[in-house]
C-alpha cells in the first residue's frame, strides 16, 4: 500500500516535472481525430534563402524563424493576445516596480541534437544579439529607450530579466529564441561575432545545424528548395489536448519562386499549399481554377485589413520655399488634403474593392485600438470636397484661374509636387486618384513616381530645407501590444516624416503631447489604461492630421484542402494569419 | 607562346582595373544603399542603423569601400562579402554558377549540333526552298525575345501536361524528390529538366550563326583551291567537310574565348522564367537589393574570365590555322 503510494506520488511528480505545453484545442478548426500523421506542407518564397544564421538573418521568411516556430518562452494566444507560458515553466514572478521578472524555464527541453535547453543559452543568445558587431536584427528589441535590457541567470533553469523601465511589451522581448550555447557561445568565446558571422551560412551541411523549435533543417539546394524535417524532441514537451506530439507534419518545405506571379502559378497547378493572395486578380484567378474545378482549396476573401497602410505626408521643412512650408504647416490645409482623398474610390479603383479605409497611424487591423481612439473623439476628415473647398477658401483660395486652378492673393495656383516609388502600380494608382479629386477643388498635383531609393533618402532626410513637397508611401510592421512605432511617432525620429529638422525638435505642441504619450503608453502594462492613452495620441493625430492616411489591402486566406488544422474562421487574421503549424495535418 | 602569355597577363592589369572602377563606382553612385528599405521600418532604431551601416563598410565614402574591397581581392582573394548572405561572395555565387554552367553547356551542344548544319545545308543548297524556308523559321525566332517566347513554351508545355498526364518538368532543376534518388536517377532528373530550355535557347539563337556559317561555307566554296580538289575528284562530302568547312570556322574559332564567360554569365532571363536556380535571379536580386560586392565580385569574375578566354582562343587559332603564329 505504501509503495503504491509512493509510487503514486512519484509519478505525479514527474509528470508534473514534465508537464507538456498544451496546444489549445480551440487553435485548430478540426481536431485531427482520425490522429493523421506524417506528410508535408509545401510553401513557397520569393528569391531565395540567404542564410541559416539566426544571428545575421534578416529576412521575415528565413530558416532559422521557420526552424524556430514555437520555441520561445512565451506565446501570444491569438484568442485573447495574452502572453501564455511556453518554454517558460510558468508566468514571470515581477518584482521591482514591475521592472524585473524572473522566469523558471521548462526542464528537460532539449535541441534538436539532444543537449540540454538551459539558461545558458538565453544568456548566450541576449549576449550575441546586442553585440553591435554582429549587427542582428533583433538587436533593437532589447534596448528600450536607448537603455539596455539586462539578463542573468540565476541557476540552471531560472533566468533574471532586469527592463530599464516598465515596458509593455516585456513578454514579447523576453520571448527570443534561445539558439545552442554548445555552438555559437563556443565560436562566440572562441573568435567573438566574425566567428558567429561565419557560422551557419548556406553552404553548411544540414547536419550541422541545431533548432530549438519545431523544425530542423534537413536539406537546402540553392535557389531551388529547402526542406525542413520535425525535431523530435520538440514534440517530447509539445502536444495537442489529447496527449500526442506535435507537431503531427513529418516536413515543412519552401520551394523557392521568381516572384509573386511564379508562386500563384505553382499554387493554382497544385504544387505547393498556400498562397499570400495581394489583389483581386489573384483571388479571381484562385476563384476560378476552384470553380473549375482544377484545385481544390479553402479560399476566404476580406478576413480582415492587413497590417500596413498607404500615406500621404507634407514636408514642414522648407525654408528655401517659405510660402509652401507656411501652407504644408497649417492644419487647414491638411485637413482639406484629407478630405480630397476619395479612399472609398481608391479602394474601388486601385485595390480591386479589397480594402479598409484609414484614417490614423494605428493600422485598422488593430482594432480594439482603433475603437477606443475614435470612442475618445479623435476625429476623421472623411471625402467631402465641399469641406475641402471651404477650408482653402479660408486660407485665401477663392479665386480660380483659366485651367479651373485656385490662385492665392499674389497669383500663384495653388500646387506642390508629389512623389511615389516608381513601379508600385498600387501606389501610382492611389496617386492619380488623389491628384484627380484635388482637380476637382482646384489643387494642383504635380504627381511623379520616382526612384524609391530616393524616395526613402528625401523621406528620411532631416535639416531645414528637406528635398521634396509630399510623398505617397505606406508603413507596416508593428505590435498589437502598443500599435505606435517607436520610429515614427516620438518628435526626432526616422519617419517622423512630416517635420524633422536638425535638432529634432517638434513644432507643434500636439507632437510634444504624442511624444511624451508615446512613451507612456509603452510604459502602461494595463491593457485598459493603455488602450486610452492609445486613444489620446490618436485623438491629437486625428487633429493634427500631420500625415494624411489613406488605405490598406485586406488580407485573404487560401490553402489547399489536402491541409487541415487551420484556425477557427474568428482566429484568422492579418496578424496571426491563419494557422499554428504544429497543429496542422494532411487529411 | 611564352611570352605572349605573359604580355597578356600585363595587357590586362589596366582593363581589369577600368572595368573593377566602372562597376564599383556605377553601383555605388546609384541612390541609396543595402540599408535603404531597412529605413522604412518603423521598428528599426537609427543606433541599429548605424550598426548596420558599420558592419558592411557602407559609413565610409564610396573610394575608401573600394580600396579595401581591392586590397582584400589582390592579397586574400576575397572578393568581398554579400550583405544579404553575409557571407563571402566566392561560396555563394559558386553554386548558382556550377547550376548556370550545365545549361550553358547543354545549351551549346544543342546549338553547334544545330547551327551547324543547317549553315553548311544552307550554303551548298543555296536559295533552295529548304534554305529559304528554314532561313524564315529562323529569322521569325531570332526576333523573339527568348523569355517570351519560353512563356510560349511553357504554356504549350502545360497544355500537353494537362492533355496527355505526362510529367514534362516546367521549370526548376530537380523534382521535388530528388534527395531520394540513385545517382543515375538523379542525373537523367537534372538532364530532363534541362533539356527544354536548353533546346528552346539553341534554336532561337540559332539563326545567327547559321547565317555566319553559311556566308564563310559560300566564300570557300567559291574559292580556287576548292575547284580544284574537285577537279581532282575528291568525293562531293570530302569537299564540303574536310576543304570546305574547316577553313570556313576559322573566325569562329577566334570567337570560342568568349564562350568561358558566357558560360558563367547564365542563360539570362530564360532562367527566371524557368524557376531555374542560375546565377541571372540571383543577380537581378543582388542589383535590386544594391547587394554592392556580390555584382562586383562577378564582374570582375566574369571579366577574368573573359580576358582567359580570349588568350585562349588565341591560341587555339593559331593550332587551327597554320598561318597564324602567338608569340
Amino acid at each position: 500500500m505504501k509503495k503504491a503510494l509512493l509510487l503514486a506520488l512519484a509519478m505525479t511528480a514527474t509528470t508534473s516535472m514534465a508537464a507538456p505545453f498544451i496546444y489549445p484545442a480551440a487553435w485548430t478548426a478540426e481536431q485531427n481525430t482520425a490522429n493523421k500523421r506524417g506528410g508535408e506542407f509545401r510553401d513557397f518564397i520569393i528569391s531565395d534563402f540567404k542564410t541559416s544564421n539566426p544571428f545575421t538573418s534578416a529576412e521575415a521568411d528565413s530558416i532559422p524563424i521557420t526552424m524556430e516556430a514555437g520555441a520561445g518562452l512565451f506565446i501570444q494566444d491569438p484568442r485573447n493576445d495574452e502572453f501564455i507560458p511556453k518554454m517558460a515553466a510558468g508566468p514571470a514572478v515581477v518584482s521591482n516596480n514591475n521592472k524585473r521578472f524572473v522566469v523558471k524555464i521548462r526542464p528537460d527541453m532539449k535541441f534538436s541534437d539532444g543537449q540540454a535547453i538551459t539558461a545558458e543559452d538565453w544568456i548566450t543568445t541576449w549576449k550575441i544579439h546586442t553585440d553591435d558587431k554582429v549587427g542582428s536584427n533583433s538587436y533593437d528589441s532589447f534596448f528600450i529607450n536607448d537603455k539596455p535590457v539586462t539578463i542573468k541567470k540565476i541557476d540552471n533553469l531560472t533566468l533574471q530579466f532586469d527592463f530599464p523601465s516598465q515596458s509593455s511589451t516585456a513578454l514579447a522581448t523576453m520571448s527570443f529564441t534561445p539558439w545552442p550555447d554548445h555552438v555559437f557561445g563556443k565560436a562566440y568565446k572562441a573568435g567573438g561575432a566574425e566567428a558567429v558571422k561565419k557560422l551557419w551560412g548556406l553552404g553548411t551541411n544540414a547536419s550541422e545545424i541545431v533548432s530549438p523549435g519545431m523544425w530542423v533543417l534537413e536539406s537546402y539546394r540553392a535557389g531551388e528548395r529547402a526542406v525542413f524535417k520535425k525535431n523530435t524532441n520538440f514534440g517530447a514537451w509539445n502536444t495537442d489536448s489529447k496527449g500526442n506530439a506535435l507537431p503531427y507534419l513529418d516536413k515543412y518545405s519552401y520551394r523557392v519562386v521568381a516572384d509573386q506571379n511564379a508562386g500563384l502559378a505553382a499554387y493554382l497547378a497544385g504544387q505547393i499549399d498556400t498562397f499570400g493572395v495581394r489583389n483581386a486578380d489573384d483571388l479571381a484567378q484562385i476563384k476560378k481554377a476552384i470553380d473549375g474545378g482544377n484545385l481544390k482549396a479553402y479560399l476566404k476573401a476580406n478576413v480582415s485589413p492587413q497590417a500596413q497602410s498607404s500615406w500621404i505626408t507634407f514636408n514642414w521643412n522648407k525654408a528655401s520655399d517659405p510660402a509652401k512650408q507656411t501652407l504644408f504647416r497649417d492644419v487647414r490645409f491638411r485637413r482639406a488634403m484629407s478630405h480630397i482623398a476619395n479612399r472609398q474610390a481608391m479602394i474601388q479603383l486601385a485595390l480591386g474593392g479589397l480594402g479598409t479605409e484609414n484614417y490614423f497611424s494605428v493600422y485598422p487591423i488593430f482594432k480594439s485600438q482603433i475603437d477606443a481612439g475614435i470612442a475618445a473623439g479623435a476625429p476623421r476628415y472623411q471625402y467631402d470636397l465641399s469641406q475641402a473647398t471651404k477650408l482653402l477658401a479660408q486660407l485665401g483660395y477663392t479665386k480660380k484661374n483659366a485651367q479651373g486652378y485656385l490662385t492665392g492673393k499674389d497669383g500663384k495656383v495653388l500646387e506642390f509636387n508629389m512623389a511615389t516609388n516608381a513601379g508600385n502600380t498600387t501606389r501610382e494608382q492611389l496617386g492619380r486618384i488623389f491628384t484627380d479629386e484635388a482637380k476637382k477643388v482646384g489643387v494642383k498635383v504635380n504627381f511623379t513616381p520616382i526612384d524609391f531609393n530616393t524616395l526613402v533618402g528625401q523621406l528620411t532626410s532631416k535639416g531645414e530645407n528637406r528635398p521634396f513637397d509630399a510623398i505617397l508611401l505606406g508603413l507596416a510592421n508593428g505590435t498589437n501590444t502598443w500599435p505606435f512605432g517607436v520610429n515614427v511617432v516620438p518628435c526626432g525620429t526616422n519617419l517622423h516624416s512630416f517635420n524633422n529638422p536638425t535638432d529634432g525638435k517638434c513644432a507643434t505642441s500636439q507632437e510634444q503631447l504624442m511624444t511624451k504619450l508615446f512613451y507612456q503608453g509603452q510604459a502602461e502594462l494595463n491593457t485598459a489604461k493603455r488602450l486610452a492613452i492609445g486613444a489620446q495620441i490618436m485623438k491629437a493625430e486625428g487633429e493634427l492630421q500631420p500625415v494624411i492616411y489613406l488605405v490598406g489591402n485586406n488580407y485573404h486566406v487560401t490553402f489547399n484542402s489536402r491541409v487541415s488544422g487551420e484556425f477557427p474562421a474568428t482566429l484568422m487574421d492579418g496578424y496571426y494569419e491563419s494557422r499554428n503549424v504544429a497543429l496542422t495535418f494532411i487529411k | 607562346m611564352f611570352p605572349f602569355l605573359i604580355r597578356r597577363f600585363f595587357q590586362s592589369i589596366p582593363t581589369l582595373l577600368l572595368a573593377s572602377v566602372l562597376i564599383f563606382f556605377v553601383i555605388s553612385l546609384a541612390p541609396g544603399d543595402f540599408l535603404t528599405p531597412a529605413r522604412l521600418n518603423p521598428g528599426i532604431s537609427e543606433q541599429q542603423l548605424a550598426n548596420l551601416s558599420a558592419s558592411f563598410g557602407l559609413d565610409k565614402p564610396a573610394y575608401v569601400q573600394y580600396f579595401y574591397w581591392m586590397r582584400n581581392m589582390i592579397f586574400h582573394g576575397d572578393f568581398g562579402l554579400s550583405f544579404q548572405y553575409t557571407q563571402p561572395v566566392l561560396p555563394v555565387i559558386w553554386p548558382r554558377i556550377v547550376n548556370s554552367v550545365y545549361l550553358v553547356l547543354l545549351n551549346l551542344v544543342f546549338f553547334y549540333a544545330i547551327a551547324i548544319p543547317i549553315g553548311v545545308y544552307g550554303a551548298v543548297r543555296q536559295n533552295s526552298f529548304g534554305d529559304k524556308a528554314i532561313n524564315v523559321v529562323l529569322y521569325f525566332l531570332l526576333g523573339f525575345p527568348s523569355f517570351f517566347l519560353f512563356l510560349i513554351v511553357i504554356y504549350l508545355i502545360l497544355n500537353i501536361r494537362n492533355a496527355t498526364g505526362w510529367d514534362i518538368p516546367l521549370g526548376g532543376m530537380t523534382s521535388g524528390n530528388y534527395d531520394q534518388l540513385s545517382s543515375l536517377g538523379q542525373f537523367w532528373d537534372v538532364l530532363r529538366h534541362l533539356l527544354i530550355p536548353a533546346l528552346v535557347l539553341a534554336v532561337t539563337d540559332a539563326a545567327g550563326l547559321t547565317r555566319v556559317i553559311r556566308g564563310l561555307m559560300l566564300e570557300v566554296m567559291r574559292s580556287d583551291y576548292i575547284r580544284t580538289a574537285r577537279a581532282k575528284g575528291v568525293s562531293e562530302s570530302s569537299a564540303i567537310w574536310k576543304h570546305t568547312f574547316r577553313n570556313a570556322i576559322l573566325p569562329i574559332v577566334a570567337g570560342i574565348g568568349g564562350l568561358l564567360p558566357a558560360a558563367i554569365s547564365g542563360a539570362g532571363f530564360v532562367e527566371v522564367v524557368y524557376a531555374y536556380p542560375g546565377i541571372t535571379p540571383m543577380l537581378l536580386t543582388a542589383i535590386t537589393a544594391s547587394d554592392l560586392y556580390l555584382i562586383a565580385g562577378f564582374t570582375v569574375i566574369s571579366t577574368i574570365l573573359l580576358i582567359i578566354g580570349n588568350a585562349l582562343s588565341d591560341i587555339l587559332l593559331a593550332v587551327v590555322d597554320p598561318r597564324i603564329k602567338v608569340g
